[in-house]
């Protein structure tokens, strides 16, 4: 395993310490498969939730606050939140370096529902890597962004448990859902 | 049994953290908290929204934070409806029957109990309705401002500030999420926002009817209990998050407003009120972001 810098090495406005960071970022990439060197940043001053792969040669994750922030103690790191979030990046990194997403687009190109399916595929690798996902939270979100239907229900099942899906394979969970909520 | 309990002595189990006011105007990061609301400053610019206002944009199924802002929001409406129900609960039994100052009649006793029985329906459905939206009970923290206004030791200011204040926020809340639901095609969501809204329609046109009675010979208590009102109203107006402004998280519910007994000129103070809030935390917000600029040594980041 590679290393795991993360910025800024010291935080002003938040109670977060890079190196638990680091450490936290370092086991999930180790049980991912990640073996080049992780680059974290983090925008501390944003209480919001973005997170983004900038780029997979070198890596490099950037994630708002809020995504690693405990919702009971505001400003204070979260270690649920902190796996929760890097993780689903971590791997996504996986996926990307996998030609089988090499039509992927960029993340900031992606959809709400392209990247909601996308997060739901990693999260249930987390969760079976041992880390908590929250599968009822994401449920939530899942439905929030896909629609509130048995199709939806049955394709977040599918996304959570599956693993070796290929971009093309999301894209089609994408469209079949696309389908049902214009059926409805 | 004691009477005027403070905040400190309410009940709750470990699973409950509370934040106080103080704590969250003191967060020297931009506005909003932990998933708060929707949308980022350039995405607000982009679609007519005010610039400047991260983590404070429309409550719309499609901004990016959408589903945490939306489970965040329904975590604090629960914590609110377990404080209304102890709220109303002491009011029933902090004072003396009768007709002077600190006292109340029989009358408003039994309103009182009968919202009772509306919060403890209300805490129900908010139980299932947290389950529904894969929120733990505590995931979020508690802040126990319902009911420092219920802790008042006049009576009618109590009703003031929960009824006719923090209830009127309940009705506007309670409607943006109905929508909310509607749009996002959540009928769960969407069915239990309209039944709770009924009920506040209710507990705020109950604060409006006593507040008249009450004050009918009193024109000076009734113009203190609408400063105090006014104080909560601009408070609680969720930092100007809740207005009459298109891009606010939270749009002043006129409709239902006017059938719980407000009248346009009250509404209209209330949208003021709420202006001035929003202007003096965008000025917070500024000032925050030059101080951290000026420590940085450079320029402000763009609004």
């Amino acid at each position: 395993m590679g290393k795991v810098t993360v910025t800024p090495e010291e935080f002003s406005l938040v109670f977060f310490e890079a190196d638990r960071i680091a450490a936290v970022t370092a086991e999930i990439a180790a049980k991912v498969g990640i073996e080049p060197d992780v680059q974290v940043e983090i925008e501390e001053a944003s209480p919001l939730g973005r997170l983004r792969v900038r780029s997979v040669e070198p890596i490099e994750l950037w994630a708002q606050g809020g995504a690693l922030e405990d919702p009971r103690r505001p400003r204070y790191l979260s270690e649920r939140h902190l796996a929760q979030s890097l993780g689903r990046l971590l791997f996504r990194v996986k996926d990307r370096l996998n030609p089988d997403f090499a039509d992927a687009p960029q993340d900031d190109d992606l959809t709400l529902q392209q990247q909601n399916i996308w997060d739901i595929y990693c999260l249930g690798r987390l969760e079976r890597a041992g880390y908590d996902a929250a599968k009822s939270r994401w449920l939530y979100h899942f439905r929030t962004r896909q629609g509130f239907s048995d199709v939806s229900d049955a394709a977040f099942d599918r996304l959570w448990a599956a693993d070796g899906l290929t971009w093309a394979d999301l894209e089609s969970v994408r469209t079949e859902l696309a389908e049902a909520r214009s059926a409805a | 049994m004691k009477r005027h309990l403070t905040v400190e002595d309410l009940a709750r189990d470990g699973r409950f953290v509370r934040v106080n006011m103080e704590d969250r105007m003191n967060d020297p990061r931009n506005v909003g908290g932990p998933g708060a609301y929707g949308r980022d400053a350039a995405e607000q610019a982009g679609e007519g929204g005010r610039a400047g206002r991260v983590g404070l944009g429309r409550m719309v199924p499609d901004a990016p934070n959408a589903p945490d802002a939306a489970r965040s929001l329904m975590h604090g409406i629960f914590v609110g409806e377990i404080q209304a129900l102890e709220g109303a609960g002491r009011t029933c039994y902090d004072f003396d029957l009768g007709d002077g100052a600190d006292q109340v009649p029989y009358a408003l006793k039994l309103d009182m109990a009968r919202q009772c029985w509306d919060e403890a329906r209300h805490c129900e459905i908010s139980v299932k309705l947290t389950e529904w939206m894969g929120t733990e009970i505590g995931e979020f923290t508690e802040s126990p401002f319902l009911f420092q206004a219920a802790c008042n030791p006049d009576a009618l200011l109590r009703l003031a500030g929960v009824n006719r204040a923090l209830e009127g926020l309940a009705i506007d809340v309670f409607n943006t999420m109905r929508d909310f639901g509607d749009k996002a095609g959540d009928p769960v969501l969407e069915f239990c926002e309209d039944w709770m809204l009924a009920d506040e329609v209710t507990h705020v046109k109950m604060g409006s009817d006593w507040m008249r009675k009450l004050t009918v010979n009193d024109p000076e208590r009734r113009a203190r209990a609408l400063e105090f009102q006014s104080v909560v109203d601009k408070l609680f107006s969720l930092g100007g998050g809740r207005s009459d402004d298109e891009d606010s998280p939270i749009r002043l519910a006129r409709r239902f407003r006017q059938m719980a007994g407000f009248t346009d000129s009250e509404i209209d103070e209330i949208a003021e009120v709420s202006r001035q809030a929003r202007n003096e935390a965008e000025d917070r917000v500024a000032a925050r972001r030059a101080a951290m600029a000026a420590a940085a040594g450079s320029s402000p980041p763009a609004s």
